[in-house]
């Protein structure tokens, strides 16, 4: 009898287990990765973000501390070349600034596109024609509820027609004000800027899962979209669809792919590919956009 | 012309050998105190220089020249050796019992022992389980078990910490066929592993094979573990069990009718749920517990006919509720049958005919970091085999048969945000399938002279579903060339096929792995393996050593591709990739059998890399087990006949992990593609630290007399890992919400664990 609270202790032992943080060492030759974003929007002057990555537990991961300063950037058309600055953009609801090379000389449909960047060293360069065709949007209605592979949703419901050839690719694009009471969708955005007072402010959310014609070409489609921010009965937003070109869809997938696979822990990991010779990890492609489409909230967010 | 008499006269020489008159010895080897049969028992005849061993129904078939006098030695580690002197001038049925004890040999046997069978077999990679040892070894919570002795011998792996998990020369765990009496169980662990289902001690005998498999093994890539369940004392009622800290166990077997029938029934069952119920936090709720049952009938019919019947049925059922961290629901078992008949068609032919039937279930559900994902298994076979042996003269030992199984297969899985462990995928959805595999086979092990042998096979197995076949050819050879008194050089060949696939979770820190059937898009597994050996034993074979070199290579190979998310899905095989695998190593075998210090070392240095075109950028990585150096100390000292001192030691080098070298962010804030993205360089691109630990043990045996019967008694004092290495169970990696800082964080399960059981046998 006496040994019983020894036995109960090591029972319980055994099921509680001990947890402790471990340093990781991960290899200090290690070279950093060079990343690289950018869209082409016809009738739009370029923005390309460029990085460089950092080691996995190193603590600045900001876009300021890892932007790649002393890139040479350049797009060239037509034999033409444009040297794109270093600028940067005052991003409100996170509060802190985020850098990119931007040029002055809006995209045209219908051109190629040849990036060129220069960073320590190393030349990475990309090519995108800007020829996807424009889709159409005929209604948008409000989805209280829905399953996809994110989990439970409210959201919108994007009815569009595929523009007829395949190889068609889109995302949806919502652009709205808010103000700083809106809440994010992701857990971690319950810190609220204090950057912009009272005062609204615009924000542009892009679909996560991209939707491929396949099969469907010229086909009525619904695009089920979840999104990222709070709402109300009577909040407004302008909807309207991203034609991607072949490499940024499947860049966008996988970068979605990954996100998965970080936040749920029964997901194999993703590694992100290279589609711009050189080694960087990133795309450089073009989006044309559909004529949007203002859409009121008929309800509040019911979650 | 001086050729051709040459010629003429060593004609004649072995015409005149093959005219001698030949008769066949044959009969059991049996333990005379329980009637068990004696698997692996040698007979051997000195001045003949042959011999043989018996099967795994303790049978045995001897064929040589007419004598007067033959003095033959049955030896059989554990047991007193017999000397028994026939007249051989016609076929002679010999029944042998042998008494257990020392070893302690008269002049007259240890000149007729023969060597080793380690050196003498034609097989190699091919370990006998030291059942015996079991109950003298250290484990946690004092819980015996066979598994555990498994990974302590050389090219196994253990999985992670603490677990009964193995990995065979590189291969996966599903590729070891684990048999009990014949019957597969699929998943032979109860839950994380910790305890195999295996209650030892209904175990009579286990042999684990890891390369140059005889044609009749087949059906997995890497492995056979052999194991036969006792047969029941067929001379006297006794009783046999175990109070431990976590289960207790009790055997009871005895005589149905004497020397005649015999049965054994054992259970065992854990109350680790109640001991654990008042010590677990608030609002925190388990119900784990495990239990299994063997139980086995035989009955001698006539003289050459036995029958057969066991039974096993293992059930582990968890449940876990925490208002944080993970949730997790868990229901597996196994349960087989096997009805066998033996039939001695005359002393050269030996029949075993089986029906078996198994039943394998899994159904696992977790909430983790507010994602949910269950996985389903069902499987049920029934599964009809015959084989043979036939023992034509001293020079052949051939073996042939067929099998078949019938499978009936449901598998499916889902992951996605959070709902509740209750919230299950809907079972009457899964779609039934239904499959056969079959072989026949024929081996033939030939000794070619007195220093060569060679054993020789092909196997021939296939596959049909209602939508695919697949037949494939086997073939199997092995050489033996004795080097000396007590060495041999062997090298062997085998190719291997296997129709089901277990689709490791790379993430998982549940077992959320998943079985698939064969498939146009999954193809069977295949495999080659060469090896080649050297085999040496030192002082009158009570030292045993071996050194091994393997190389093998390993075709369709299945894992999830990246980024699966399983999405309720009931055709699992549709979202996996394919590559193939290969390993090679080398590994070392140091083993003393007698005196009062016994035990092994086992070093392995091997390694282990895979590649599939659709992971890690099409290039080749280790395999997660892909350990450089695996080493295990066992040793047992019998300080008199009361007390016995053992100590395992166990390092391996870490397994391997995933780890992202870098971050990046993404500009496209705030939307839902905002946050912190991973750089990854290769997959199984770290270790875990090196896993080590020492366990030790004191058994205490007593005898005294209750009621005019013998009654034994057994104290075993242990400490599992008694330097308290916090080994790794696994790593994961936590990102601050806040500072959006990740962190590594270490999971190690278990610390310095003391253990007492009692056992008691009667």
């Amino acid at each position: 009898m006496k040994r019983t609270p020894w036995i109960r202790l090591l029972a319980v032992l055994l099921l509680m287990g001990c947890e402790k943080d471990i340093q990781i060492d991960v290899p200090a030759d290690l070279t950093s990765t060079v990343c690289i974003e950018g869209l082409l929007y016809p009738g739009e002057s370029p923005r390309i973000y460029i990085s460089k990555s950092v080691p996995f537990f190193d603590k600045k991961v900001t876009p300021q501390q890892v932007f790649a300063r002393s890139a040479t950037v350049g797009i060239t058309s037509d034999a033409e070349t444009e040297v794109l600055f270093a600028d940067s953009t005052f991003d409100k609801f996170r509060c802190r600034w985020v850098p990119f090379y931007h040029g002055t000389t809006a995209a045209e449909f219908g051109k190629t596109y040849t990036l060129t960047v220069v960073f320590e060293g190393k030349t990475y360069t990309a090519s995108t024609t800007i020829d996807q065709k424009k889709a159409v949007i005929e209604d948008i209605i409000y989805t209280p509820e829905f399953t996809d592979l994110y989990g439970g949703h409210d959201g919108v419901n994007v009815r569009f027609r595929d523009a007829s050839g395949p190889g068609n690719f889109y995302r949806f694009q919502m652009y709205r004000m808010i103000d700083r009471t809106v809440a994010h969708a992701h857990v971690l955005d319950v810190i609220v800027s204090d950057c912009t007072g009272d005062e609204e402010f615009p924000i542009t959310d892009l679909g996560r899962t991209i939707y491929a014609d396949t099969g469907n070409d010229g086909a009525t489609l619904d695009m089920l979209a979840e999104v990222s921010f709070e709402y109300s009965q009577g909040d407004s937003t302008w909807v309207s669809l991203q034609s991607l070109d072949p490499k940024s869809a499947t860049f966008y997938k996988e970068l979605d792919d990954q996100l998965i696979s970080i936040l749920n822990p029964f997901v194999e990991p993703v590694f992100l590919k290279s589609y711009i010779d050189g080694g960087a990890i990133g795309v450089f492609g073009s989006v044309v956009l559909s004529d949007s489409v203002l859409f009121v909230y008929p309800q509040d967010n019911p979650l | 012309m001086k050729r051709t008499l040459a010629c003429l006269l060593l004609l004649t020489l072995c015409l005149s050998g093959y005219a001698q008159k030949k008769f066949t010895i044959s009969g059991t080897a049996t333990d005379e105190e329980s009637g068990e049969a004696l698997i692996g028992a040698t007979i051997y005849a000195k001045s003949q220089q042959a011999g043989t061993v018996t099967n795994n129904y303790g049978f045995f078939s001897l064929t040589l020249p007419e004598t007067d006098s033959l003095p033959l030695v049955i030896t059989f580690l554990g047991f007193k050796p017999q000397v028994k002197r026939i007249r051989l001038h016609e076929n002679i049925t010999l029944n042998v019992r042998l008494v257990p004890g020392e070893l302690s040999l008269d002049e007259v046997v240890i000149n007729a022992t023969p060597p080793n069978e380690n050196v003498e077999r034609v097989q190699m990679a091919v370990v006998d389980v030291p059942i015996q040892k079991i109950s003298e070894l250290p484990v946690i919570l004092g819980e015996t078990d066979i598994l555990k002795v498994v990974q302590l011998l050389p090219g196994v792996q253990s999985g992670n910490e603490g677990t009964t998990g193995f990995y065979v020369r590189g291969g996966n765990a599903d590729q070891n066929l684990v048999q009990l009496d014949e019957a597969t169980v699929y998943n032979p662990n109860h839950l994380l592993s910790l305890f195999s289902t295996f209650n030892s001690r209904a175990l009579n005998s286990a042999t684990l094979i890891k390369g140059g498999f005889p044609a009749q093994y087949g059906g997995r890539l890497s492995s056979i573990l052999d194991i036969t369940m006792k047969e029941g004392n067929n001379q006297a009622f006794h009783a046999d069990g175990g109070i431990g800290l976590i289960t207790s166990t009790l055997t009871l077997e005895g005589p149905l009718k004497k020397e005649k029938a015999s049965f054994i029934i054992s259970g065992r069952r854990t109350y680790l749920d109640l001991l654990a119920k008042p010590f677990l936090p608030k609002g925190n709720k388990s119900n784990y517990h495990f239990y299994d049952l063997n139980a086995k009938v035989n009955w001698q019919l006539s003289d050459k006919d036995r029958l057969f019947l066991s039974i096993f049925r293992g059930r582990d059922q968890a449940e876990y509720r925490a208002s944080q961290g993970i949730n997790y629901k868990i229901l597996f078992g196994n349960a087989t049958g096997t009805l066998r008949w033996n039939h001695t068609f005359g002393p050269k032919l030996f029949a075993n005919t089986s029906l078996i039937y198994n039943q394998y279930d899994q159904d696992v559900s977790a909430i983790l970091d507010n994602y949910f994902s269950q996985t389903i298994t069902g499987i049920n076979d029934i599964n009809g085999k015959t084989g043979f042996q036939y023992f034509p003269n001293p020079r052949h030992a051939i073996q042939f048969g067929a099998e078949y199984i019938h499978h009936k297969f449901v598998s499916g899985g889902k992951s996605e945000s959070q709902k509740t462990i209750d919230q299950n995928i809907n079972k009457e959805k899964i779609p039934t399938r239904y499959f056969n595999e079959f072989a026949l086979y024929l081996n033939d092990e030939i000794k070619i002279s007195e220093r060569f042998s060679t054993s020789l096979g092909l196997r021939a197995p296939g596959y049909a579903s209602n939508t695919v076949s697949y037949y494939r050819l086997e073939p199997r050879a092995s050489v033996k060339l004795s080097t000396g008194k007590a060495s041999s050089v062997k090298a062997a060949y085998s190719v291997m096929n296997q129709f089901l696939h277990l689709v490791p979770s790379a993430t998982g820190t549940i077992p959320t792995d998943v079985w698939v059937p064969s498939t146009e898009r999954t193809r069977p597994q295949f495999s080659q393996q060469y090896a080649l050996g050297y085999f040496r034993n030192f002082s009158d074979n009570s030292v045993e050593s071996s050194l091994e070199l393997y190389y093998k290579d390993m075709k369709n190979q299945v894992l999830f591709p990246e980024g699966n998310q399983l999405i309720e899905s009931f055709a699992v095989d549709t979202s996996l990739v394919y590559g193939k695998g290969w390993s090679y190593g080398a590994e070392l075998f140091l083993k003393k059998n007698t005196g009062k210090f016994t035990g092994w070392l086992a070093y392995t240095l091997s390694w282990t890399f895979q590649q599939f075109d659709a992971l890690n950028f099409g290039e080749k990585f280790p395999f997660r087990y892909d350990r450089r150096h695996v080493l295990s100390l066992v040793g047992s000292y019998a300080m008199n006949p009361r007390w016995t001192l053992s100590s395992v030691f166990v390092f391996n080098t870490g397994s391997a992990f995933t780890l992202p070298v870098g971050r990046f962010p993404a500009f496209y804030g705030p939307s839902l593609f905002e946050g912190n993205y991973y750089v990854y360089e290769r997959r199984n691109n770290q270790r875990l630290p090196a896993y080590h630990r020492l366990d030790i043990s004191a058994v205490r045996r007593s005898q005294a007399h209750l009621f005019g019967k013998e009654f034994q008694t057994e104290w075993v004092i242990g400490v599992y890992n008694i330097y308290s290495r916090l080994n790794p169970y696994f790593i994961y990696l936590q990102v601050d919400p806040v500072t959006d800082q990740p962190q590594g964080k270490q999971v190690s399960l278990l610390p310095a664990i003391p253990s007492i059981s009692f056992n008691f046998k009667f």
